[in-house]
């Protein structure tokens, strides 16, 4: 007769089985595991029912769910318009599905599907490019914060960094000193967004580091946070801005007055 | 933001949501139903695990959806049934029965065997099964999910597992 397990047993034998003791315990449990031989036993069948159960056949996504859920998303973002006017009136979550259909309808259906995902497509692809930028300035700012500094140039003299950049890139910002505003200039890097680099000026706010990516008019993404940081986007006759940094929305919205107030015009080159 | 913190894991949202509700219309609905929970609350979402609250929002789509449709079909417990409570205790591995290595080191179950003995069991303890084996979380991930104490995860999952072996040692 096998005596039954003790229930800590058990559970320390599951633990084990799913990488869950710590190194002592583990080592431990190895130790009568092998001096055990009911122990051993009891161990292979758990091991064992994990093999049959991870071995049965992993479910797909069906096709065209992921169309279905963009759709349904869609409807339920006013803002986001269809630039095409089409009426785009979704499946409804939770509605029950009507499984008889008949031919007709199924034609229908697919046809219906088809001109709401195109149309969805358009909208979403035009989407996908703008969350693009942000995600690639995003990564310039992280990618600054894990260099040993986030600048290529470092000066918080805005007559070194406005002429480094003019060297560097065809486009090149205005570099205003905001330091008054609580902004210390700290420097310029390059970055690059798609393929084009394009200038970064980075500033210091307390001791929070700001990126403010300048990118050619027209370009300006929603704010937003990614991965943790603010995203924060405006425009100006020349440039789109993208400012990225862990400081508050807030923050981010008076570093963008400061910006704009303290942007002088344009110098004649 | 939410094509960053759902999107990802719609492959494994859906097979979540399957197992939990058992087959694959609903769980269309359910991972749509959930995808739509989780595109209104994204403005939420300030957990450092997107994985794990989407799974949460899954999870609980699935619940609730079936509490509405499938009252019946869905057991929520941690107490077995008497007679499952005495397969454990008089016939299963750790009772009386003396086996042998070849019946102990392999089951001889198939594929719809194994999904009809996981269908059987109550949920709490297939949803931590599945979580666990299918969608390979740790014991923090799904105690999260399930929000249950890490303690109560181990114990469903030891659980589980005998009554698994069980209904899985008596089809032979």
């Amino acid at each position: 007769m096998i005596a039954s397990m003790r229930d800590n047993d058990e559970l320390q034998m599951n633990a084990y089985c799913d990488g869950e003791l710590d190194p002592a315990s583990a080592i431990e449990f190895e130790r009568r595991l092998a001096g055990d031989e009911t122990l051993k036993a009891q161990y292979n069948r758990l091991l064992s029912l994990r093999r049959t159960v991870r071995s049965l056949p992993q479910y797909d996504v069906p096709a065209g769910l992921q169309a279905r859920i963009q759709s349904a998303l869609d409807a339920d973002r006013p803002d986001q318009v269809d630039r095409l006017g089409r009426a785009s009136r979704p499946v409804q979550a939770g509605r029950p599905r009507q499984r008889n259909w008949s031919f007709q309808a199924l034609a229908a259906a697919a046809v219906f599907g088809a001109v709401i995902s195109s149309s969805v497509m358009l909208t979403m692809e035009r989407y996908d490019r703008q969350e693009d930028v942000a995600r690639a300035v995003v990564a310039g700012h992280i990618r600054g914060l894990l260099a040993p500094q986030p600048f290529d140039v470092a000066s918080s003299d805005r007559h070194t960094v406005k002429p480094w950049f003019t060297s560097h890139l065809p486009l090149s910002p205005q570099v205003p000193d905001l330091a008054a505003q609580g902004f210390v200039l700290e420097g310029g890097r390059v970055d690059v967004v798609g393929h084009d680099p394009v200038a970064t000026i980075v500033y210091k706010h307390a001791k929070h580091t700001v990126s403010l990516t300048t990118l050619p008019r027209g370009q300006s993404v929603s704010d937003q946070a990614i991965a943790g940081y603010n995203v924060r986007s405006w425009s100006d006759a020349e440039f789109t801005y993208i400012a990225v940094s862990d400081i508050s929305s807030e923050d981010l919205a008076s570093f963008e007055r400061a910006f704009s107030e303290g942007s002088p015009a344009p110098e004649i080159k | 933001m939410f094509d960053e913190v759902f999107l990802p894991h719609m492959a494994e949202a859906y097979r979540l949501a399957q197992w939990l509700t058992g087959n694959a219309y609903d769980a269309e609905d359910v991972v749509q139903d959930a995808a739509l929970r989780a595109f209104r609350g994204i403005k939420s979402f300030g957990a450092v695990n997107a994985r794990a609250w989407s799974l949460t929002i899954v999870r609980n789509t699935a619940y609730s959806w079936l509490l509405k449709n499938k009252s019946k079909a869905v057991v929520f417990t941690d107490d077995l049934s008497p007679p499952e409570q005495q397969e454990l205790e008089h016939e299963g591995p750790y009772g009386t029965r003396v086996e042998t290595p070849e019946e102990i080191a392999l089951f001889k179950a198939d594929a719809e065997d194994v999904q009809r003995a996981l269908a059987k069991l109550p949920a709490h303890f297939r949803e931590v099964i599945v979580l666990r084996e299918m969608n390979q979380l740790n014991y923090r991930d799904i105690a999260e999910i399930t929000n249950v104490p890490i303690g109560t995860v181990m114990s469903r999952l030891s659980r589980g597992r005998q009554l698994l072996i069980t209904l899985l040692g008596d089809r032979k």
